[in-house]
């Protein structure tokens, strides 16, 4: 087994102030969580630049970046708050109530 | 799609700007071309370490102490950052770190000149980094996405070092007549390497670094750059640039005395002033270090 | 001048205390910042070097807040001393030597450093008190940092190498708490809250319980009386070093 196999790559995430989401910052490679957490520490902390930082083993993650799953070709507008054009139907309405009054 | 639909395919999306992550399908010779382009930059980093390092024991107060561990400890890290950009391509960081030791990678030319004072510190901080940032602000656009968001890391780390050792520089240039004369010798020394620090021009249609946007300007072009912020901010403190000829024409464009190509090319072979003593500081350090290595990760290290 | 209402006696014991606690952090902080760039591996090589700006940062705190007592500027105690006016225990008198000693060495002064600074975190004088309170915040990672490497070492290929550089820097680090001159002086105004001695003890067994689970055992130790005076060659180079380029010009400013 060589030596690359026996240490492990931690992805590390972390949150600029209070509240902010996690952001994927880089990676750091340790053998065991403990030093993991202290490199992590080091490599996106030591700047005061991170409230809260997440360590996770690479191979915990799952990666989807299927573009046919996260892109589908269908019309998903009726998903979005775009997809709903109301101007002139607001428009009209108030046209009509104003008429009617 | 046949493999060269799939290439073809491949350039035209980073041809047009877009981004390649390292899990992405990419061409052979654009993984290669990618992983030798990241690995000398992270030797670089590593071997820049080994200069400034030398004054981490002789920083002369305590904040110039606590600026200088933290500068040179900051070039550890990228080197670190960018190691992990390229062992994401496919080749491991002990097979990186032993090409580099054996000679077979290269490292940048200004990593091979020796140190002779303190202002040498401020010297390298300022305009070494500087060069340096050009460049690198450039990478930030590289169509391999884990190098150009390292690069963001990286060059929010340099806008600091920069100012460290501007900070070194000026103290000297506002101080005695002696502390001023060796900031000038500094930079008399480091001037050469420094105009050839971004390599000869190069043709853009032939260069495939610039063609595959792994790197976004040429070398001509960030030379250009840093001169034109540079040599007033040299200037104005009164030092000499030792270049008679060199002048800003009407276009802005800045002319000199040609490089000498023949010294970066002997020196980036491993042929500079230092290059052997360096890299066989590396393999001692490397070679002492060696059982801790393998007593942390265990016994499976004798393999290793 | 900060600390009206003491005595020249309490002021000069208050003096002397400050210097062995700054001169400890200085010396350490520059043996250790000699890994920044060759340590074992890249991330563990900026891990030991934040750590060792953390004991140079401290040290400017300590002789600021002494240069504060003494109408002194800290950069001219720190750099401006001759290697026999300096004050660091023993311990600290050894090079880096390799990354063995080193952890052994860290271990050792960390887990004494922890043990005088829970005790001076009561001093009565305030300075004094809230800069070891804000001291120990930063110390608490460097122990964590300096067990997690004790027991992996131990627990490896590495463990007789540890072993025999425990042995090696036990006897200098008792040093660390060899009576101050004054030290009666600094008890009795309640500016060090207990003996070193008896700090020694409470280290002591701290020491002996962490290592008694790795399976180490080592030999009891006396407390030399020159333990902060002693001086060595590694030292003088040292000096010699981080004077290099104070030293070569006559009030100059860097």
């Amino acid at each position: 087994m060589s030596e690359e196999q026996r240490d492990r790559v931690w992805e590390v995430f972390r949150q600029e102030s209070e509240g902010d989401p996690m952001v994927h910052g880089g990676s750091v490679r340790a053998p065991d969580e403990d030093l993991a957490l202290h490199y992590a520490r080091e490599f996106y902390g030591r700047r005061q630049e991170s409230h809260r930082l997440w360590i996770v083993p690479r191979e915990a993650i799952t990666e989807l970046d299927d573009p046919d799953l996260l892109k589908p070709p269908f019309d998903r507008s009726f998903k979005k708050p775009g997809g709903y054009i109301i101007k002139h139907k607001l428009e009209a309405a108030k046209a009509r109530a104003g008429e009617s009054m | 799609m046949n493999e060269t639909e799939r290439a073809e395919a491949f350039y035209a999306h980073v041809g047009s700007g877009g981004k390649v992550e390292a899990d992405d399908w990419m061409p052979d010779d654009y993984r290669a071309a990618v992983l030798k382009f990241v690995e000398m930059h992270a030797n670089s980093e590593l071997m820049g370490v080994l200069p400034e390092r030398e004054w981490i024991l002789r920083a002369p107060t305590l904040r110039r102490k606590l600026a200088l561990t933290s500068k040179v400890q900051d070039e550890v890290g990228h080197a670190q950052l960018l190691y992990r950009v390229a062992e994401d391509l496919g080749k491991p960081r002990e097979q990186m770190l032993a090409d580099l030791m054996a000679g077979r990678t290269k490292f940048h030319n200004v990593f091979h000149y020796p140190t002779e004072s303190w202002a040498d510190v401020g010297i390298i901080a300022w305009l070494v980094d500087a060069a340096a940032i050009v460049s690198q602000q450039a990478l930030r656009d590289s169509s391999y996405a884990p190098y150009a968001r390292t690069m963001k890391k990286i060059c929010w780390e340099e806008s600091v070092h920069i100012m460290h050792g501007r900070d070194v520089v000026l103290t000297m240039m506002n101080g005695t007549p002696h502390q001023r004369a060796l900031v000038q010798d500094a930079l008399d020394r480091w001037w050469g390497p420094l105009m050839q620090m971004h390599g000869p021009p190069t043709d853009p249609t032939k260069d495939k670094d610039l063609h595959w946007r792994i790197k976004a300007k040429g070398n001509e072009q960030l030379r250009q750059e840093f001169l034109s912020i540079y040599v007033p901010r040299i200037r104005e403190l009164g030092l000499r640039i030792p270049d008679e000829a060199l002048r800003q024409d009407g276009d802005g464009r800045w002319h000199y005395t040609e490089p000498d190509w023949d010294e970066l090319r002997s020196v980036v072979t491993g042929h500079g002033p230092k290059s052997q003593e360096r890299l066989e500081f590396r393999r001692f350090n490397h070679a002492q270090t060696q059982w801790v290595r393998d007593s942390l990760l265990g016994p499976a290290a004798a393999a290793a | 001048m900060v600390a009206p209402g003491l005595t020249d006696a309490t002021r000069t014991a208050l003096a002397e205390l400050l210097l062995s606690l700054a001169d400890d952090e200085f010396v350490i902080g520059f043996w250790d910042s000699e890994w920044t760039g060759i340590a074992p591996m890249l991330e563990e090589d900026v891990a030991m070097s934040s750590i060792s700006q953390d004991e140079i940062g401290h040290a400017r705190a300590l002789y600021e807040l002494l240069a504060s007592l003494t109408d002194a500027d800290a950069d001219a105690i720190a750099f401006g001393r001759s290697p026999g006016e300096f004050r660091h225990a023993a311990l600290l008198n050894h090079a880096r030597t390799d990354w063995a000693f080193t952890i052994a060495r860290r271990f050792l002064y960390e887990t004494a450093d922890a043990t005088r600074l829970a005790a001076l975190a009561r001093s009565s004088y305030e300075p004094l008190a809230n800069l070891a309170a804000k001291m120990r915040r930063e110390e608490s990672y460097h122990l964590m940092h300096i067990e997690t490497w004790l027991r992996r070492l131990a627990s490896g290929t590495g463990a007789e190498r540890l072993r025999d550089a425990l042995t090696r820097a036990w006897p200098d680090a008792q040093a660390i708490f060899t009576p101050l001159a004054g030290e009666h002086e600094l008890v009795r105004s309640g500016i060090l809250p207990e003996p070193l001695t008896d700090l020694r003890t409470r280290w002591a067994e701290r020491v002996g319980s962490v290592l008694g689970e790795l399976g180490i055992t080592l030999d009891a130790a006396v407390v030399a009386d020159d333990g902060r005076t002693r001086r060595t060659d590694e030292f003088e180079w040292l000096h010699g070093q981080f004077t290099m380029v104070a030293a070569s010009e006559e009030g100059a400013t860097w």
